[in-house]
């Protein structure tokens, strides 16, 4: 199986948010709000990163 | 009138709920099995629904891992920083063991997506750590 770096990013943050946000938070509604924030985090800092990474010579 | 409604009302603070605690060797046996099991732990202790969701992320991550042909480690003493990836990797249980035995995760470094797969079967097993102390916790009443 070959996932593109995006899709392989978009199920790793999937997973993760969703186990934090059942661990650490009690209530559906905070944990919903939760692993919805680590969900957009992961993307937001994957973004950022890459985007700062772009001009390097790699 | 302003001291009548700054009173705690009581059908919208309910009571808090107090959490009994299990006996420790009960705990150990369940927390056990949710190591060697992800999210039985959960379903032991009658959180079936948080006890699925946790079995199908870390069940699902180690078969996208496997897929994505990455490497599951062995305990090799030639090779001691390879400790740390041992020990992600056997945090998901019975899995790595089956897969080991059907000689799967041997990691195919040529494969594009090997790195992804290596971190995806790491990850699930440091995952299955998390939910299993979550498990404690609940069983000995520190957290509802």
């Amino acid at each position: 199986m070959i996932l593109s770096h995006f899709t392989a990013l978009l199920l790793f943050a999937l997973f993760v948010s969703t186990v934090f946000a059942l661990i650490t938070k009690n209530e559906p509604r905070e944990q919903v709000r939760y692993g919805v924030f680590v969900f957009l985090s992961f993307l937001a800092v994957a973004f950022a990163v890459g985007w700062i990474m772009y001009p390097l010579p790699l | 009138m302003d001291q009548v409604n700054d009173q705690p009302n009581s059908s919208t603070h309910p009571a808090p709920v107090e959490l009994k605690p299990m006996n420790m060797a009960a705990t150990l046996a369940i927390c056990s099995g949710g190591w060697l099991v992800p999210g039985l732990a959960h379903v032991l202790i009658g959180r079936w629904v948080r006890g699925l969701i946790f079995a199908a992320c870390v069940l699902l991550m180690f078969a996208f891992g496997l897929a994505m042909h990455g490497k599951l480690y062995d305990l090799e003493f030639d090779e001691p920083l390879h400790v740390f990836a041992f020990i992600a990797n056997i945090g998901t249980g019975i899995p790595y063991w089956i897969a080991e035995r059907l000689n799967l995760g041997i990691g195919t470094m040529t494969w594009p997506s090997y790195d992804y797969g290596t971190t995806y079967l790491w990850v699930c097993g440091l995952l299955n750590y998390l939910i299993v102390l979550d498990a404690f916790d609940i069983a000995q009443g520190r957290k509802p």
